[in-house]
């Protein structure tokens, strides 16, 4: 059976090659008043065809569309909703990278899609169905101040709507495929369990796309139980820095999808194909009832434009060595 | 009389636009290394200057011959290739350490510049290092087999050049920890490469350490085997002071009193009852006031402004407490 292949969010906007549009020069020579909004436009446009382009020659089956205009996984959705404020920088997690925190300060009530117009731009650029990027509900929660809400649960309830409402547009807008980015999954106690239902229960209620929760860096183990049944199509696993994820397999329930977050999105080092194609049999071996993808561990954007590339030809290479041995 | 609230800063100070330039002409091209040095010389005496004209009590070099705290060093290293860029956030990128081999200190990689600032002041002026389980953390790995193996690789390096700065007489040497705080799984790896790196160090030892989740590394931060710990108070709107009321804060402390990642100049006022709450549970003798953390974001006139207006808070609460320097 084939090994599906995809990525994890984001993708390095530089160029590869000098001299190729470069929206990193264009928005510093705005800066400067030397470049224009449409100079901008053109160039992510052109930097979006990039990085569908490279996805898909080296093979990969769902290519995402690299968020070329995402300052980073949250405000460029939070922006466009009622209820929400973006304030300070802050650190993303334990990664040296960061973002602007959204904070609440009203009710959250979608208003408008957001970001289809980002999704349409990158699917008119694909041959094949493209897998639209949404943050997760409890995570957005998470990287956000509340400063509105008494309850957290009314403000999960709240952002998991208006994130409903966004899949919902994208699905009119023709997505097949939403991944919602939910790391502080990984990071929630038991405790925190009724939350972590509170937020997804109505994002996934009535999916028409097919819909995958990705938890990067850390296991889901401590909250899984409230996930289990959800309505999900494909649970992504970061194997690489949270290998007790693999003790979750067992647990996924029948006839799902899981993404084996193989191939380290966080180092530099390049990994042997051959080696994730062993980890891919390791997984087939402990269930014969789910199905597989073959995933980066989360965004490729923590590496430089040239290891990203080549991280994307071992995924594909090791996936194609999974699916020819491995019946 | 008490003695104590001993004021400071963290690090950096903002790069003057001219220097700005030169580094990027230099980096086209434009300029030769000797050029680019005699800039960054000129700067570094400015900042001393303006940092006693402030009345500042210890003084940093404003760290403006360096790019990326980790980046700096490592390209001093060998050991360590430097990747292409990766994005931070938005539109700024810098380029990350690759460990590609054994990590090693073949040369000095402050003592000179520590000597030079050193020269231009009385003042005693910090010896300032980036961290080993900083470095670590923000470098990619090709070679080590665990992250402990490099950090402590790491330590031995960066302890090298702490003895050197000891040697040359530095009485205060600062070796910042920011990536310290946010994996506490590893807080006991942290202490350990930490304390390898300032062992035997005869110096007053301090580290730097922001933005993390210290409800769940404090007082286990207390371990950090350094004589002062320095944290951003202003930026949590001094709610560590609640955990040091449950666990008392056993170390010198750098109590940031400047909110780095804002344009707003803070008023004496604010910056006074940061202070007075927090000599409510700590000690005028355990306290040195400084700014939440480096101010190479701010402008350079902002970063004076904000300095100037924290000295002048500290010395209304030295004379209304009766508190020496």
């Amino acid at each position: 059976m084939k090994i599906e292949t995809t990525l994890s969010g984001s993708f390095p906007k530089l160029p590869l090659e000098p001299g190729a549009p470069n929206v990193r020069v264009i928005r510093n020579r705005m800066d400067q008043s030397k470049a224009t909004e449409k100079d901008l436009s053109d160039a992510a446009r052109e930097t979006t065809r990039r990085i569908v382009a490279l996805q898909e020659s080296a093979g990969v089956d769902i290519p995402v569309g690299g968020q070329v205009a995402w300052d980073d996984a949250q405000t460029f959705f939070a922006r466009g909703v009622p209820g929400f404020t973006i304030a300070g920088l802050i650190r993303y997690l334990d990664t040296n990278t960061y973002y602007r925190q959204p904070e609440i300060t009203g009710n959250v009530s979608w208003a408008r899609p957001v970001t289809v117009e980002d999704y349409r731009l990158a699917q008119g650029m694909a041959h094949r169905p493209l897998k639209a990027f949404l943050p997760g509900p409890y995570s957005l929660y998470r990287f956000s101040r509340d400063l509105h809400y008494k309850d957290p649960k009314e403000a999960l309830a709240a952002v998991g709507e208006a994130l409903g409402r966004e899949a919902q547009a994208l699905e009119e807008a023709g997505a097949t495929w939403i991944h919602f980015e939910e790391p502080w999954i990984g990071r929630a106690p038991a405790s925190e369990a009724p939350h972590v239902a509170a937020a997804l229960t109505p994002l996934l209620r009535g999916r028409r796309a097919k819909t995958v929760i990705h938890v990067p860096f850390r296991s889901p183990a401590a909250v899984f139980g409230a996930i289990r049944d959800l309505p999900w199509t494909v649970l992504g696993l970061d194997l690489v820095e949270a290998a007790d994820a693999w003790d979750l397999i067992p647990e996924v329930p029948a006839g799902r999808t899981v993404a084996l977050g193989l191939v380290d999105a966080r180092n530099t080092l390049l990994e042997d194909p051959a080696r994730v194609a062993d980890s891919v049999r390791r997984a087939r071996s402990m269930r014969s009832d789910l199905s597989w993808q073959l995933c980066t561990t989360a965004s490729l954007e923590y590496l430089p434009v040239d290891r990203a590339a080549m991280k994307v030809a071992r995924l594909t290479e090791a996936a194609r060595l999974a699916s020819a041995n491995g019946g | 009389m008490p003695r104590g609230l001993w004021t400071t800063t963290v690090g950096s100070f903002p790069k003057p636009p001219h220097l700005e330039k030169a580094r990027n002409q230099f980096a086209r091209g434009e300029i030769t290394a000797d050029q680019l040095r005699a800039l960054e010389r000129d700067a570094t005496i400015e900042v001393i200057r303006s940092q006693e004209e402030i009345g500042l009590d210890i003084l940093v070099d404003g760290e403006l011959y360096r790019g990326d705290m980790t980046t700096y060093f490592a390209e001093l290293m060998e050991g360590f290739q430097i990747s292409n860029p990766v994005r931070s956030y938005g539109n700024r990128y810098y380029r990350k350490p690759v460990a590609t081999g054994p990590v090693r200190r073949t040369k000095s990689w402050t003592v000179d510049w520590w000597k030079f600032a050193q020269s231009q002041t009385k003042k005693p002026v910090k010896g300032m290092l980036t961290g080993p389980y900083t470095m670590m953390d923000w470098s990619f790995n090709e070679h080590y087999p665990s992250r402990e193996a490099l950090a402590m690789d790491l330590a031995e390096a960066i302890r090298e050049e702490a003895m050197a700065l000891a040697e040359a007489g530095a009485t205060f040497i600062q070796v910042d920890e920011p990536a310290i705080s946010v994996r506490p799984e590893e807080l006991k790896l942290a202490v350990r490469a930490l304390g390898r790196a300032v062992e035997g160090v005869k110096a007053k030892t301090i580290t730097h350490i922001c933005y993390g989740d210290f409800d769940v590394i404090y007082p286990a931060l207390l371990d950090l085997p350094v004589d002062m710990i320095d944290l951003e108070m202003a930026n949590s709107r001094y709610d560590l002071l609640d955990r040091f009321k449950q666990h008392r804060f056993t170390k010198e402390i750098g109590y940031g009193v400047l909110d780095v990642h804002s344009h707003r100049i803070e008023t004496k006022e604010e910056i006074k009852q940061g202070i007075l709450r927090g000599l409510e549970i700590l000690k005028p003798e355990q306290m040195y006031i400084d700014p939440d953390c480096g101010l190479k974001t701010r402008t350079v006139e902002e970063a004076k402004e904000k300095l100037a207006v924290m000295v002048a808070a500290v010395r209304e609460v030295r004379e209304e407490r009766g508190i020496t320097a």
